[in-house]
This record gives structure tokens, C-alpha cells and sequence, in this order.
């Protein structure tokens, strides 16, 4: 299991990732960052909510409470974000790929 | 044994408190404990942290993206701003601005909208150039500390003031110096001066969000040179009052040089001396409240 301070600079772009495909409130956020990572991410539950809003400042997110019953705040990427997530998956990439290439 | 309804209770009173203990009230705290509330709902066994490292993490984030985004606004606005002040200057004419025309000798009206105009504008550049350099050389991913942010803030908010006192002086001019142009200059320069300070005026709300959250971590600013980041030459880290008689003396010489190509040497040295002085002047004075050449005190905490 991955612990906070190893996924710290990566938490943007992970919360922009899970986003991409359909908008989500904060609760289903962490249970879908922890499903793709099969469990292995161990983000304390509270810091996903201050990058919920300071993404959303930004302007990568944007929020609305939800129409159901129950008053939720639903994020989506907004067009900078989906740029953005582009961007940070490509640095991702290049980043692993000089890593992977040095430790092999 | 408690329930979970009276847990989560418990717990969102204790983030209301700690939430408006780093500034964060009203719609923005409601929809905090909202989403909270919804978060405990789901899972009341979640590990949210406790509240008051939950609240500060909070004003860290939310501090630093209000603080960049008073900046930036702030600029923009202070470009609008120059290049109306330019557009009036290049379309004044001749005689320019600020010199003495034969049949139309300088009034007071016009030597104090020099004045405004001049070191209004002058130091409002410096803060606002000051205050993109410290937003930009701390790294856009970065946290700020409460003492960078609160310095970034200071320098927006000097910047945009004596903008608005520069676009006064400019009004002053244009008012005081119909002469200078047609009758539609003056409309344009006073007309100008007025959207220049609307523009600065809408920055201001960006500014005071900025103020009512600060980032709670401590730690210290740094100076000009840090400010600087990769643009300041190595030989200057840790010595920025090297940096300060450097740039006088930069300024200075070329202010001397340009007096002297447009009127006559001596007339040109007095200039040079005089802008080096107020530029000295502006380093000595607003250095330590703008962050400039001392040490900010760490901060501590607000909790």
C-alpha cells in the first residue's frame, strides 16, 4: 500500500483522472481512486477535499450540489482540466519511462 | 458508546469552529460541512483527519490559490492600466506630458498630476512586477506559507493603490493640460484614467477573498533575490541590497542618459540623481513591509 507522502504530487492529477469520465462528489472521488488502485492507495480521506477545492479555484474543476434527494456537491473536469490531465499524463510517462530506464 | 449521527455531529461542530478560526465563514464553510456531513453519511468510520489539521489544510489551499489569483488579477488590471497611461502619453502630442510649453506654464494642478503619475506609477509597477516575480519564483504546484502569502498580498495591494493614485495624477494632467492635445485627448485621458481605475476597483474583491484565508503553515519568505528565483546571477544570493544600488544605479543612468538626449546634460544628471534617489528611497522604505531585504519573522500557526 502506497502511503500519502509517496502520492503527495501526484494527488492532482489522480483526482483529475478519476473525473474524466464522469463527474463525481467528494465521497465517490476517494472510493474510486481506491478501486483503480486496487486498494494499494492509502490517501487520508479529509486532504481530498481541500484539492477538490483548490482544483476548482483553479478553474480544472468545476462543482454544483446534485439535483437527488441528497445535497451533494458534484465535481467535473472543465475544459483546462481535461488540458491539464493531457499534460500531466505526458509527464507522467516521460517521468516513469526515465526512471523505469535507469533502474533497469 | 456514541452513534455515529452524534460523531459526525461532534465532528463537523468541531470543523465549523476550526474553519472560522482560519477565516473561512459564510457560503464556502457551509458547503465545507455540507460535503463533510454527505462524507460521513456515506462511510461513519471515515478518516477524515481531525478538524483542525482538516481546517488548515483547507486555509493552505485555498490561501494560495486566492493569493496567486489576487496577483494575477491584479496585473492584468495593472496592464490595463499602463497602457492607458502609455495611450496617453503618446497621443499628447509634441510637447509631451510633462514638459514646460511657452504660453502654457505648469500649474499646480499639473506639477501634482506629474508627481501622482510618476511615483504612483512607478511604485506600483515595482509591487506588481514584485508580486508576479514572488507568485511565479514559488512555483505554481507549491503550498504558500502564511508569511509569503501575507507579502504577496501586501504587494498587490500597494501595487493597485498607488495605481489608482497614478491614474488620479493622469486625470490631474489631462485636466490641467487641455493644451496638450484636442479636446478629444482630454476626454480620452480623463475618460481613460476612469476605466484604468474601474479595471483596478475589479480587482480589489480577488484581493480581499485573498486577505479573509491565509495559509496557516509557517515559514519564512526570503528576499528580493529570492523573488527573483533563476533570473537573479548567483553572485547576488543573500545580498540584496547589492541588488537594490544595482538596479538604482541601472535606473539612474538611464533616466540621466534619456534627460540629456531630450533636453540638455545637466538637466538630464539632476533626473537621473533624482529617480536613483527615489528609487533608493522606495527600497529603504517599503523593503521590510514588502518583503524587499528582510527576513520575514516565521509565522506561527493560527490555531
Amino acid at each position: 500500500m502506497w502511503r500519502a507522502d509517496v502520492l503527495k504530487g501526484h494527488l492532482d492529477g489522480l483526482i483529475l483522472a478519476v473525473l474524466e469520465a464522469q463527474p463525481l462528489h467528494g465521497y465517490a472521488v476517494i472510493e474510486e481512486l481506491k478501486a483503480r488502485s486496487g486498494g494499494q492507495l492509502a490517501l487520508p480521506e479529509g486532504t481530498v477535499y481541500p484539492a477538490l477545492h483548490r482544483l476548482e479555484a483553479a478553474g480544472l474543476l468545476s462543482s454544483a450540489w446534485s439535483d437527488g434527494s441528497r445535497r451533494r456537491r458534484v465535481y467535473r473536469l472543465t475544459r483546462s482540466g481535461r488540458r491539464e490531465l493531457v499534460r500531466r499524463r505526458k509527464d507522467w510517462h516521460s517521468f516513469s519511462a526515465t526512471i523505469g530506464a535507469v533502474l533497469a | 458508546m456514541t452513534s455515529p449521527d452524534r460523531r459526525s455531529a461532534t465532528y463537523r461542530d468541531e470543523l465549523a469552529r476550526e474553519l472560522a478560526a482560519v477565516g473561512i465563514g459564510g457560503g464556502l464553510r457551509r458547503r465545507i460541512l455540507a460535503e463533510v456531513a454527505d462524507h460521513l453519511e456515506c462511510d461513519p468510520d471515515a478518516t477524515l483527519g481531525s478538524p483542525d489539521a482538516l481546517a488548515r489544510q483547507f486555509a493552505d489551499e485555498l490561501g494560495t490559490a486566492r493569493t496567486r489569483r489576487a496577483v494575477w488579477t491584479a496585473f492584468a488590471a495593472l496592464a490595463l492600466a499602463g497602457l492607458l497611461v502609455l495611450a496617453a502619453f503618446l497621443t499628447s502630442g509634441p510637447v509631451g506630458l510633462f514638459a514646460q510649453h511657452g504660453r502654457f506654464p505648469i500649474t499646480t494642478v499639473t506639477y501634482v498630476g506629474a508627481v501622482l503619475l510618476v511615483v504612483g506609477g512607478q511604485v506600483a509597477f515595482a509591487a506588481g512586477m514584485l508580486a508576479l516575480l514572488g507568485s511565479w519564483s514559488r512555483g505554481r504546484g507549491r503550498l504558500l506559507t502564511h508569511s509569503e502569502a501575507l507579502i504577496l498580498q501586501r504587494r498587490t495591494g500597494v501595487a493597485i493603490a498607488c495605481a489608482l493614485i497614478s491614474l488620479v495624477g493622469l486625470a490631474l494632467l489631462g485636466l490641467g493640460r487641455p493644451h496638450l492635445g484636442s479636446h478629444a485627448w482630454v476626454i480620452f485621458t480623463v475618460a481613460g484614467a476612469g476605466v484604468g481605475a474601474a479595471g483596478l476597483l475589479a480587482s480589489v474583491p480577488a484581493l480581499v477573498a485573498a486577505l479573509r484565508v491565509q495559509p496557516a503553515a509557517s515559514g519564512e519568505t526570503g528576499d528580493v533575490i529570492e523573488d527573483l528565483g533563476p533570473l537573479a546571477p548567483p553572485v547576488l544570493q543573500g545580498h540584496p541590497w547589492w541588488f537594490a544600488l544595482l538596479v538604482t544605479g541601472g535606473v539612474g543612468l538611464g533616466v540621466a542618459l534619456l534627460g540629456a538626449a531630450a533636453s540638455d546634460p545637466y538637466d538630464g544628471i539632476l533626473r537621473g540623481l533624482l529617480e536613483s534617489a527615489m528609487c533608493l528611497g522606495g527600497f529603504i522604505l517599503l523593503g521590510p513591509f514588502l518583503g524587499l531585504w528582510s527576513r520575514h519573522p516565521a509565522a506561527t500557526t493560527t490555531t
